[in-house]
């Protein structure tokens, strides 16, 4: 089976010099979820933003990623953009429509798609987030929470196979984390979250990463990375809590 | 918008032409038929009941005409015959401001945007208007929180601080808003916009 | 006191009030159907032109820009700055927008502001939209964009920058009120002397406040980010002549409009001005014919002079005011806009 996403020896420089990301390398088989851990400005944002072709400004002629085992050229970037879902860290800046209706049905008219069927697919979505009935309402208007359920809508509505999430829980209440983090187990997709959320990382994430500087510096099984006290500390993170005992309300399943 | 209300079922477009044909038919009524104003002044009046447009809001509305007809009224008795009698175009005014205010709260903004849309208005001006309308609240509640925090730094009275914290607010609100363009602009691109 | 000064504090007063108005919206019924139809005719050719501009010009990274300058823009109309007395004014922004984006993409923000603020607040009727967005989205850009300009190839660095923002402020406030006047005068809704001088006269004094908070916002952006000074529009390069002409083909065109069928009633209203001012009718006679021995204009007496004399004086006043804020504002002259101090 190919690999969805597919990174070999990526690495970017910012326009003014600094250097971002540096031989970063992995592969993500479909259906894995992917903790990505480092401290603030170890090049997290700018990894998932390769992923959809964001970034480098100019895609190369050979791309250091592929998705689905085609590389990112300027040709194929809608088709990249369409099945690579990228959730922002902020969901004021993604959610750029005065209604939820119009936010989420934004990807499947850009794509061409019939009003009846942009219509259906806007319903079917908004359902599965947990946001049904709430397609009039004004985005400014929406909670934390909602903000980013219709964040996730929106790319979900583009039919998006590969999710690419930034801090996802970073400005949540605890239900709001919960109701998010069952909403993320629940949805079938390839998933890589960038978090500093570390029970999230736990719950969800059978692999996780660890960059720093610009650095992959470690690659494996979660519990084994995160239970790792050394590794952790040395690289801005610390060893979870949860790790430590069982926590109450959400014993964590075998991985 | 307000809920309830038979008007604010009505499409936009339809609403949209009735307020202009209101406010030309009622800028071109000539002076003989000024009788016509109270009626029109009456229908009106029931519009904003029907809709149920809090009468705080109305009367603060039509405060906001209060300097010009002030400033016409002032302009009539010092130049006497060389200006319209300011209550005939305070009455017209005030009804014209009535239609605008029946039509904005009974019709979105989203909603008009898109009859613009239909109606060939430039795509560029059209988004303009609809991402302003989408941040103007984020753009409003980043400056007041910004203002607040100013605030509880500063330990003078006066003018001069006034102005420069007021400087300093605008400055770091236009920079925190080309910045947030920018990310923007990549959250459009990356749902598929050209 | 001038019952026209008082009038104009009376306007001041009751402005403040409502604390979101600037006192240049027209509403509905203040101007009539011709007036509306020629302005509504002049703005939307001002704004096809810049919205072409823009398409040609503006590279697509920063389209979301316009709009989210358009809610910066419309938060900023909303504070109001303390004047004199207790008054207070508000900000029109289309100077210093022009400043940050360049004139074309200045004037489809100032449109989109006053679109959205007449169809969601009631801010300026519908019918006087075109009016609206004549005085305030073009003269005011694109008088504000050219003023600065030309001040700037005269004072260099960031001092100079600040000093042609603040009069280059005053400038697009003031003509964007004689606009508004010209506008209701031709509607035969207020005489013309009185508009003018009403008008002008207190935007005289509110373009004094526009002039300082677009230096000392232009300031401190040039300051932080002094990239993003001239982002959508060329700064450091040439104007465009081509589209320069454009505009101003437009703007002088609305301005002539309506304002030279008064030109000849100028010495009634200002025959008290000029006598306070001590002018006597025949002193300024000789200076005339000894300037133009042959050109007759009917009508014309001591008084138009004694205007203009008075207008070329306070354009010189403030402009001093202007290059003397700098100074304030700008400690060292070799401080240039691409050294960002540390920010506040």
């Amino acid at each position: 089976m190919n690999p969805a996403v597919e990174v070999t020896s990526l690495g970017y420089c910012y326009p003014d010099g600094t250097e971002a990301l540096c031989g970063v390398s992995f592969s993500l088989m479909p259906g894995a979820c992917v903790g990505l851990l480092g401290p603030n400005g170890s090049g997290k944002s700018t990894l998932l933003r390769h992923l959809n072709g964001l970034l480098p400004e100019k895609p190369p002629a050979d791309g250091n990623v592929r998705i689905h085992g085609e590389a990112i050229t300027a040709e194929n970037l809608p088709s990249i953009r369409r099945r690579v879902g990228l959730l922002f860290q902020n969901p004021d800046d993604q959610l750029f429509c005065p209604t939820v209706e119009e936010d989420v049905a934004f990807g499947p008219r850009q794509l061409g798609l019939s009003e009846a069927a942009v219509a259906a697919r806007v319903q079917t979505v908004l359902v599965q987030v947990g946001l049904a009935g709430q397609d009039r309402r004004a985005t400014h208007h929406l909670s934390q929470g909602e903000k980013r359920r219709a964040c996730l809508a929106g790319v979900l509505a583009c039919e998006a196979s590969i999710l690419a999430l930034d801090e996802p829980t970073s400005d949540l209440d605890p239900r709001g984390r919960r109701e998010f983090k069952a909403l993320l187990r629940q949805i079938d997709a390839t998933k890589v979250i960038a978090t500093h959320d570390l029970e999230l990382v736990v719950e969800l994430c059978a692999r996780s990463i660890v960059l720093d500087h610009g650095r992959v510096v470690a690659d494996g099984a979660t519990l084994e990375l995160l239970g790792n006290e050394e590794l952790m500390l040395a690289h801005g993170l610390e060893r979870p809590h949860i790790l430590q005992h069982v926590h109450p309300h959400h014993p964590h399943e075998a991985h | 918008m307000f809920a309830g209300g038979p008007l604010q079922r009505l499409p936009a477009a339809l609403k949209l032409s009735a307020a202009l044909v209101i406010i030309v038919g009622t800028v071109l009524l000539p002076v003989d038929w000024i009788g016509c104003l109270a009626g029109e002044g009456l229908a009106l009046m029931l519009a904003a009941v029907v809709s149920r447009i809090p009468f705080l809001i109305l009367i603060r509305r039509l405060a906001m005409l209060l300097p010009f007809v002030f400033g016409v009224a002032l302009a009539g008795m010092l130049n006497p015959g060389g200006g319209l009698d300011w209550r005939i175009i305070a009455a017209k005014s005030t009804l014209c401001l009535l239609t605008v205010i029946l039509l904005s709260h009974t019709t979105p903004l989203g909603e008009v945007i898109r009859v613009l849309q239909r109606l060939r208005v430039p795509g560029l001006l059209v988004t303009t208007m609809a991402l302003m309308h989408r941040y103007l609240f984020v753009l409003a509640d980043e400056a007041g929180h910004m203002r607040r925090a100013r605030a509880s730094r500063t330990f003078t009275r006066g003018r001069r601080f006034a102005w420069s914290a007021l400087a300093t607010v605008l400055s770091r609100l236009f920079i925190r808003a080309s910045e947030r363009a920018e990310r923007i602009y990549d959250a459009m691109c990356a749902r598929g916009w050209k | 006191m001038n019952p026209l000064v008082a009038a104009a504090a009376g306007c001041c007063i009751l402005a403040d009030q409502e604390p979101r108005k600037p006192f240049m919206h027209i509403p509905d019924g203040f101007i009539d159907a011709k007036t509306a139809l020629v302005t509504t005719t002049l703005a939307a050719a001002g704004v096809g032109v810049a919205l072409r501009q823009v398409r040609r010009e503006l590279p697509p990274r920063r389209v979301p820009l316009l709009g989210l300058a358009a809610a910066f823009l419309f938060v900023a109309q909303m504070v109001n700055f303390p004047v004199a007395g207790g008054t207070s004014g508000h900000l029109i922004g289309g100077a210093l927008v022009a400043v940050l984006l360049g004139p074309s993409a200045a004037v489809v923000v100032l449109t989109a502001v006053l679109i959205v603020q007449c169809l969601l607040f009631a801010d300026g009727g519908l019918l006087a939209l075109g009016a609206n967005i004549f005085n305030m989205g073009l003269v005011a850009t694109v008088s504000g964009y050219a003023v600065f300009h030309v001040v700037r190839r005269w004072l260099p660095g960031l001092r100079g920058q600040v000093a042609a923002m603040a009069f280059a402020g005053w400038c697009s406030t003031v003509l964007a009120a004689i606009g508004c006047a010209g506008q209701l005068a031709w509607s035969g809704t207020v005489a013309w002397p009185v508009a003018f001088t009403a008008m002008t006269g207190i935007h005289l004094l509110i373009g004094v406040g526009e002039g300082a908070i677009s230096a000392l916002v232009l300031l401190a952006i040039a300051r932080t980010r002094p990239d993003l000074v001239g982002v959508a529009g060329p700064m450091q390069t040439p104007l465009k002549i081509r589209a320069f002409v454009g505009y101003g083909l437009a703007v002088i065109l609305g301005l002539g409009w309506f304002v030279a069928p008064f030109a000849c009633s100028w010495p009634d209203g200002l025959e008290s001005v000029a006598i306070r001012l001590g002018f006597a009718r025949h002193a300024a006679t000789p200076l005339l014919n000894a300037l133009a021995p042959d050109y007759r204009i009917p009508g014309i007496t001591s008084p138009v002079i004694a205007t203009a004399v008075a207008a070329a004086v306070g354009v010189v006043v403030v402009f001093g005011l202007a290059v003397l804020l700098s100074r304030a504002l700008v400690r060292e002259p070799r401080e240039t806009a691409g050294a960002p101090a540390s920010p506040s």
